[in-house]
């Protein structure tokens, strides 16, 4: 039972916690752009970090060694710092942008001043994190997440073709105009995929598993979660291109606020769904901001072997506590300077594609190894997955930058 | 069982723990004492910035010195009690002058509550 109890939990946390502003952004925009064309995208993404998750979760439960610990020992010092460093700006770009979220939903919902919501939402965040175990973290933003769920059925209502829906899942590029249309569609693709791959999430999910103290015997619970949470927080993504394709795309609106995303579950259930909409979006933003702080925080500690984990009282963990409470000042000090959280969220999803490489490799290659993971190490099945992924987010990392460049940032 | 120990895989960049298993630093460094010609012996690890930092290149070092301050901790060999993905030691992080950057940072949030 308790067990049950677990996976359901770990289930649900999962799916809650899988969207946050970056993710919302560019699947409404891709809908709003390309109707359902990169929805295959979004599958080659849920699956690329479903295989990820799953191994890191492995090799945490096999080896109590986090995604960082894993990077110094297998890439060495000097790829790994350069890995700590870019992993952590990405970390604070993406923070920021949460934050500058978190503000601009809580403006729509009380009217009150942009700033000051950004200052509220640093203390909030602030305050959630100290006082709460990492258990009712992952609990009360990862359920509460849930409010999202309003667009799945936004999505149900809005009577998409559901012909041309299921055609969206076979990759194929669509016919376009010209070929900057081409250069701007192949940047959707790489940030889409990007944004649901994000590396915080890898880095959050294997120190996740060491807090939650899990063992090899918890290997299943950390597949289950995985393949299930993931593909259920991925309807969520895919729910998000469909408001954006029948919501946006026939009015030809590019929406650039997260907020314009609301506007689905508005037009479908009224007052209601306007006011679910901005709540599952507040809690996913929240969410994520605490889990890229944390992961900020993860990755040092792991990287110096300083002692971490909210499992430990704070003051036995004194840097590791100061470092998640810094990133969310300097990510609010950030915001707070009146810089535009759309155009943070855009570097910060563009940039992580950059660094995915590094994260992966060491933790392909340390759960492909029989020598440290004895019967635990990959499958065909994962190896396969593993170097396929790798091939893929290489390329899209070397895509990034220019596409980001030609394209300015989407805009064509 | 293997019958020998490959430094660089198997110490360097792994995470030190002290008796308590609380995490003390990482193997930034080893010690290594011998002639030229001769056996090489390893008489102690080498822990903190000021160790990791001179495997930098030279402005990359001093910036990290800058930054994390030039501390280096010498841990005796003997010190070392189980190798495995971790390196254990046999005493507490305090008796070796191990952790003193997070003792520190401890005064500074202490007396808070929930700390």
């Amino acid at each position: 039972m308790k067990n049950f109890v677990e996976i359901f939990l770990g289930i649900l946390t999962a799916m809650g916690g899988f969207v946050e502003v970056g993710e919302l952004v560019f699947s409404v925009n891709a809908g709003a752009k390309f109707g359902y064309h990169l929805l295959w995208v979004s599958l080659i993404g849920t699956v690329g970090i479903i295989a990820y998750c799953e191994m890191a979760g492995r090799v945490a439960a096999v080896t109590e060694q986090p995604v960082f610990n894993l990077i110094r020992e297998r890439a060495g010092l000097d790829v790994g710092l350069v890995t700590l460093v870019a992993a952590n700006a990405v970390n604070l770009l993406t923070c920021t942008a949460e934050i500058g979220g978190i503000a601009i939903v809580w403006q729509l919902l009380s009217g009150w001043p942009y700033r000051w919501l950004i200052v509220l939402a640093f203390l909030f965040l602030l305050l959630s994190v100290w006082f709460l175990s990492f258990q009712w973290i992952e609990r009360v933003f990862g359920l509460l997440g849930l409010l999202l769920v309003v667009y799945l059925f936004a999505a149900v209502y809005l009577r998409p073709d559901w012909r041309q829906f299921a055609a969206g899942f076979v990759p194929r590029v669509p016919h376009l105009e010209t070929t900057k249309d081409y250069y701007v569609f192949a940047y959707f693709a790489v940030a889409l995929m990007s944004s649901i791959m994000l590396p915080y999430e890898t880095y959050f999910y294997a120190s996740g598993a060491i807090e939650d103290g899990w063992k090899p015997s918890d290997i299943t619970l950390n597949r289950v979660i995985c393949i299930v949470g993931f593909t259920l927080g991925s309807l969520l993504s895919v729910a998000l291109v469909v408001v954006g394709a029948q919501v946006f795309l026939p009015r030809h609106i590019e929406p650039q606020l997260p907020g314009a995303a609301a506007l689905g579950p508005a037009l479908m259930f009224g007052r209601l769904g306007l006011i679910l909409a901005l709540l599952g979006m507040f809690f996913a933003f929240a969410g994520a901001a605490i889990e890229t702080a944390m992961s900020g925080a993860y990755n040092l500690a792991q990287f110096f072997g300083w002692p971490w984990g909210k499992f430990r009282p704070a003051r036995d963990a004194a840097r590791f506590t100061l470092t998640w409470a810094i990133t969310f000042a300097l990510s609010a000090l950030i915001i707070v300077t009146g810089v535009d959280p759309v155009s943070v969220v855009e570097y910060s999803i563009v940039f992580s594609v950059v660094i995915l490489p590094f994260t992966y490799f060491p933790v392909l290659v340390v759960a492909g190894d029989r020598g440290v993971m004895g019967p635990f190490a990959n499958g065909w099945l994962a190896n396969g997955l593993g170097w396929f992924y790798l091939v893929l987010i290489t390329i899209a990392a070397l895509l990034a930058v220019p596409l980001l460049i030609i394209t300015h940032g989407g805009q064509g | 069982m293997q019958d020998y120990l490959d430094i660089v895989r198997q110490v360097l960049d792994h995470e030190v723990v002290d008796s308590n298993n609380v995490p003390c630093g990482m193997v930034d460094d080893v010690e290594v004492e011998g002639e030229p010609g001769g056996e090489l012996r390893v008489t102690a690890l080498l822990v903190g910035a000021g160790a990791w930092a001179n495997r930098l290149p030279r402005l990359f070092g001093a910036a990290a010195k800058w930054v994390f301050g030039g501390r280096r901790t010498r841990v005796p060999w003997d010190e070392v009690s189980v190798i495995t993905e971790r390196i254990k030691l046999r005493s507490r992080a305090t008796e070796l002058g191990l952790g003193i950057a997070d003792r520190k940072a401890s005064r500074l949030i202490r007396g808070l509550p929930g700390a």
